[in-house]
């Protein structure tokens, strides 16, 4: 199914190729999105001014690559992708791409820009050979509601472009709490996406999770609870697929520890417990000290720019429970700063879902072009292509009733919509996510859920108190029980 | 007499140093002893006018309030920031949206709690319609916070804290407000309408960024209404960078304007210190830094101009009794003269005597200042909703307003609610503008303006209604059953009928068929139809929403500039009195002294000799009292300004 439909959008896009063939611009685009189609999935992180969109980059890479600083760093969009050597490639808004320097300060990139300025460079990218980029390309962006309103603008026009797809399949969005220009921009995203496709492709974090119970030991359930809040409020759940709380300093250090890192935290976990409150009492104390003998101002300061008081307190605490070793403390350290839970829900609702997304992208892409310069010929055509593609591809019909689930609503009952929602890939796309079953299930288990899901909303569908569009939405979870079926069917005869 | 200061004043410009000043300024209770002064001798001369003018002075010293307000956008550390500046934890601190209620935080003994509600019965915008109810202390919380009452379900208009705190002693008052910024400008609106009776306002941004586009769009709106501001960088505990964060912060300051100071300060260190009872600690916290400019520069600056409204009161009641005596005076030396004199004061008495005429050129100033301002409102307020209604009914159109109405008629209040204050503000900005201008009508000397605040309403939209709710768009399968069966009950009947002409049943295949089709037909285009309808349903329900806020709005707005138009014309009017009273005193007195005998007149002369020295004592006091602190605060534009105006006070006296 999945392969039909990608390859149907590949075929789409040859066809309009042929149509635009005497359009040169058409044509490029088109190109762009046959290549895009192609490539991995392309996320964007975004967020306000000083979220940590950076960080959280360097921390899902899992090297400190991006530069980060404590003013507003981030000024161009720079796009981060798999390459077999590293290499930076500067984009300018007029004139040929140019490669720069490879220029790394303690590991750092600093891009030399040269006589350039940032308003006239469209992008930056960056290959790099990493194994985290294999599967995603990232973009960093600029902050939103900065003081630089062109650095703003910056990313907002290349997030919501008004008269062509977005160039991210998905976003990442960062939020140190739920302010109005957050929910703005949501908004913005999902108008110029769903409106067109009907989707929601956003996934919120509460960044600097660790800040919210300013840096004391328990801020990440703290964050935890807050992130629940979130997510059960209307104005959020229908831009975002859910919120996630990610103390991402913590996670990008954690991600790429360094022997003089532990070596520093053990020193620390060695002294006496007053003695050590005192000391993390403030950051400037800590910097201060003399004490303990063993850490140098060097060390104290490169500590507490990369842990921050909370990732030192937390790490100290765990060298004292018993996690001695570095290998085991970075992993314990990783999971508790949320990065895992992040990464897994990227993974069920962005990679499961990968392919559909590029496709829904191109999609809209020849869409815009058909409605923005219909072609001299073969328009009807190729818009009755479009349109079968779109309604008969059931990962679409899933991504759109998933859509109006969490926006409009429909006239289903609350348990029968909230299950709805499981079954279609709400909460990522396995089958056992799907039938809310634990992820070591039986394959006869998962199918006779699946059977039994089936038969219960075969009977919801046909009972007579169900409207057209609940009928609607039982045919789409009807479908993909089946697909879940047929899934392990072909599984089984495989066996 | 008026030059005795300069001197005086000069000789203490060599020390520049504010703190070192060779004497200190008066206190209040000196204050108050002088303003009791003052009232003997205006009973002695049986002047009410002028009493009551001095018991208003003496009761506003009484009972001092220098209200700072806490400000910033929410999760900054506000509240925290007050509980470590009082060491008590009286504002409710969370890891989530704390602070729901504004809450005052003054001086008093025992420490109490009140929560103020708004009387059921009550018009609204009515300040004595409030009903204090007592709480405990340690249940604030349940009031105040987002927990405890989210969104303000309880409708509690305030809370008030009492506290024996030495920081607090001076008057100072410490709001902490919602934070703005969040879900909704609401807030945003609560904190601008509290903003007018501040003195001074704290923004507090956290130490782990600099300031983001909408906290400087804030500050810059806030700024109009109180231009005191005092920068707090929070939390510079947990980040090592805010040294860096400070130097921005402070960038971003002075191009808002050149002189807002910021303090970088740790409330979490300040709470430690005093559990610890650690000095250095309490240094770190860098709240004695805080502390010092508020009781110095904001507590001190409102002490000044508590001193020189003092003194300005003090000068205006000697003006006026001097004139009488001396007239007198003048007459009983030099009775040859006194034709004359009165004649002079007689002009003067009827210039005075124009002022409090209705038809007095400050009075026509004021009445077409305030139509028009009505006039420039209503305008305002119209053009700013006509383009909110027209962005509406563009998003009506373009789909179904059925199923999102809640969210739309929220997105709706907010806009209407953001558009209303900005017109709250600028209405402010204009009315205190056109009192300056009437007072330039009153040119003998620095004339107090009224205290206007027409901003002051929290309340504004309270009267204008809920949106009403639309139809979702959703119907009941039997309605579908029914708009169908309606449809094709005619089809049924036509092709039956015509049928029936070849020998068929009424119902058979072909009738039923026609009447399928029609009946499809009719519930789509019954569909169409209810969506239209939905659409200018809902056109029609944002117009009539935002009709009734201007209305209701602008009759609220109306009504505050009536009322500004009222008090500036009893304060000036109340000047004008006094004037002429004065002037009508000197013309009696010196008429009367022309009728004297010999004897009684030495008397009198003696008599009046007297009572001068001790009203030109206090007249020099009160004048030093508002020249010493203008002239220690370095030799400025002000210091030349005071000795100018006092100045022109004996020029009056020249005339007469």
């Amino acid at each position: 199914m999945r392969e039909a439909t990608s390859a149907g959008v590949a075929d789409l896009i040859q066809e309009a190729r042929a149509v635009y063939r005497d359009d040169l611009a058409a044509t490029a685009a088109l190109e762009g999105y046959a290549t895009r189609l192609a490539e991995p999935l392309r996320v964007a992180v975004a967020g306000m001014v000083k979220a940590g969109k950076s960080t959280l980059l360097n921390a899902i890479i899992g090297e400190e690559i991006a530069p980060t600083d404590t003013g507003e760093c981030t000024r161009i969009v720079t796009w981060y992708r798999y390459g077999h050597s590293p290499r930076i490639t500067l984009y300018p808004v007029v004139g040929e791409p140019r490669t720069l320097p490879l220029k790394r300060v303690e590991g750092r990139l600093v891009f030399v820009l040269g006589t350039e300025r940032a308003q006239d460079v469209e992008r930056l990218v960056v290959e790099w050979p990493s194994e985290s980029l294999r599967a995603v390309t990232l973009i960093d962006t600029p902050g939103i509601a900065s003081l630089s309103e062109d650095v703003s603008a910056r990313a907002v026009s290349f997030l919501t472009p008004g008269d062509s797809p977005s160039e991210a399949d998905a976003i990442i969005y960062l939020m140190r709490h739920m302010h109005a220009s957050d929910l703005r921009f949501l908004e913005s995203f999902r108008d110029t996406e769903a409106g067109r496709s009907g989707t929601v492709n956003a996934l919120a974090v509460l960044s600097r999770a660790d800040e919210i119970g300013a840096g004391r030991i328990d801020s990440l359930l703290s964050a935890g609870d807050i992130a629940e809040r979130y997510r059960r409020d209307h104005s959020l759940r229908k831009l975002a697929l859910g919120v996630v709380p990610v103390a991402v300093l913590l996670a990008q250090s954690a991600r790429s520890m360094r022997q003089s890192d532990f070596e520093s935290l053990a020193v620390l976990a060695g002294m006496d417990r007053a003695a050590r409150e005192k000391l993390l009492l403030s950051a400037d104390r800590f910097l201060r000290a003399g004490v303990p003998e063993g850490l140098g101002a060097e060390a104290r300061a490169s500590l507490l720019s990369r842990f921050g008081l909370f990732g030192i307190r937390l790490g100290v605490v765990l060298i004292r429970a018993g996690f001695t070793d570095p290998t085991p403390l970075a992993h314990e350290l990783a999971r508790r700063s949320g990065l895992d839970p992040l990464l897994a829900m990227v993974d069920r609702q962005f990679h499961a879902r990968a392919d559909a997304l590029k496709a829904r992208t191109a999609l809209v892409g020849v869409e815009t072009l058909l409605r923005t310069s219909p072609p001299p010929e073969g328009a009807g055509h190729l818009a009755a292509a479009l349109e079968r593609l779109q309604v008969n591809a059931h990962e679409f019909r899933e991504l759109r009733l998933l859509a109006a689930l969490r926006t409009t609503g429909t006239s289903l009952n609350d348990d029968l919509a909230f299950e709805a929602e499981r079954l279609i890939g709400g909460a990522g796309t396995a089958a056992h996510l799907r039938l809310g079953l634990e992820p070591e299930a039986t394959p006869e288990a998962v199918t006779a859920a699946a059977r039994e899901c089936l038969r219960r909303w075969r009977l919801v569908s046909e009972s007579p108190l169900t409207d057209r569009s609940g009928q609607d939405v039982c045919r789409v979870v009807m479908r993909s029980c089946e697909g879940v079926l047929a899934g392990f069917a072909a599984l089984q005869l495989n066996h | 007499m008026a030059e005795t200061p300069i001197p005086g004043g000069l000789a203490k410009t060599p020390d520049p140093a504010g703190p070192a000043r060779p004497s200190t300024p008066p206190t209040a209770a000196q204050l108050a002893t002088l303003v009791e002064q003052g009232i003997e001798l205006v009973s002695a001369g049986d002047r009410a006018d002028l009493r009551k003018r001095l018991d208003q002075t003496l009761r506003r010293l009484r009972d001092p309030s220098i209200r700072v307000i806490v400000v910033g956008e929410f999760k900054q550390g506000k509240s925290k920031l007050i509980n470590a500046l009082v060491n008590a934890p009286v504002c409710p601190v969370d890891d989530d949206i704390a602070t729901s209620v504004p809450t005052l935080v003054r001086h008093g003994d025992p420490a109490s709690a009140s929560v103020l509600l708004p009387r059921a019965d009550a018009e609204p915008g009515d300040e004595a319609a409030l009903e204090r109810q007592p709480v405990n202390i340690s249940e604030l919380a349940t009031y105040v916070s987002e927990r405890g009452n989210p969104g303000n379900a309880r409708k509690l208009v305030a809370a008030e804290v009492f506290l024996p705190r030495k920081v607090l002693a001076g008057g100072l008052t410490v709001v902490d407000s919602p934070g703005v910024g969040g879900l909704g400008s609401s807030h945003t609106l609560t904190t601008l309408t509290a903003l007018p009776t501040a003195d001074a306002m704290l923004l507090v941004s956290d130490a782990s960024q600099e300031y983001t586009e909408p906290e400087i769009r804030f500050l810059k709106q806030a700024m109009r209404i109180t231009p005191s501001v005092v920068g707090v960088l929070s939390k510079t505990d947990l980040y090592p960078e805010w040294r860096r964060v400070a130097d921005l912060d402070r960038g971003h300051l002075s191009l808002v304007s050149p002189d807002i100071p910021l303090f970088p300060v740790s409330s979490d260190l300040r709470l430690e210190a005093a559990r610890l009872q650690d000095g250095e600690l309490n240094t770190e916290s860098g709240f004695p830094g805080l502390i010092g400019h508020l009781r110095n520069e904001i507590v001190g600056k409102a002490e000044r101009i508590q001193r020189r409204s003092v003194s300005q009161d003090l000068l205006s009641v000697t003006d006026n009794l001097r004139l009488s005596l001396q007239s007198e005076l003048a007459a009983l030396e030099d009775p040859e003269g006194t034709p004359a004199m009165i004649a002079g004061l007689e002009a003067a008495k009827l210039e005075a005597d124009d002022l409090r005429k209705r038809s007095a050129r400050w009075q026509i100033t004021l009445n077409d200042g305030i139509g028009d301002l009505i006039a420039d409102m209503e305008y305002d307020l119209r053009d700013r909703l006509r383009r909110i209604q027209r962005e509406a009914e563009t998003a009506i159109d373009l789909g179904d307003p059925g199923p999102t109405w809640p969210q739309f008629s929220k997105w709706l209040e907010e806009c209407a609610a953001a558009a209303i204050s900005d017109t709250f503000v600028w209405t402010s900005e204009r009315s205190q503008w056109l009192a300056a201008q009437v007072a330039e009508h009153f040119s003998e000397e620095e004339v107090a303006l009224p205290v206007l605040r027409v901003s002051d309403t929290g309340d504004a939209l309270d009267p204008v209604d809920d949106m009403p709710r639309l139809d979702d768009g959703k119907i009941h399968p039997m309605q579908k059953v029914l708009i169908g069966m309606r449809g094709s009950y005619g089809g049924v009947l036509m092709f039956g009928l015509l049928t029936g002409v070849f020998g068929m049943a009424l119902i058979n295949p072909l009738s039923v068929g026609a009447g399928l089709l029609l009946g499809r037909k009719a519930y789509r285009e019954d569909k169409e139809a209810r969506l239209k309808r939905r659409q200018a349903e809902a056109k029609a329900l944002v117009r009539r929403q935002l009709d009734d806020v201007v209305f209701q709005v602008g009759k609220q707005l109306k009504d505050r500039l009536r009322l500004v138009q009222r008090s500036a014309r009893d304060h000036f009017t109340e000047i004008a009195e006094e004037h002429h009273r004065s002037l009508s005193d000197s013309v009696a007195a010196a008429q009367k002294a022309a009728t004297t005998y010999k004897l009684e007149k030495e008397m009198r002369i003696r008599d009046i000799k007297a009572e001068l020295k001790r009203v030109d004592a206090l007249h020099r006091i009160a004048e030093s009292v508002a020249a010493e602190p203008a002239v220690a605060k370095t030799a400025t534009a002000k210091a030349t300004a005071k000795p100018a105006g006092s100045q022109a006070a004996p020029a009056v006296v020249a005339a007469g």
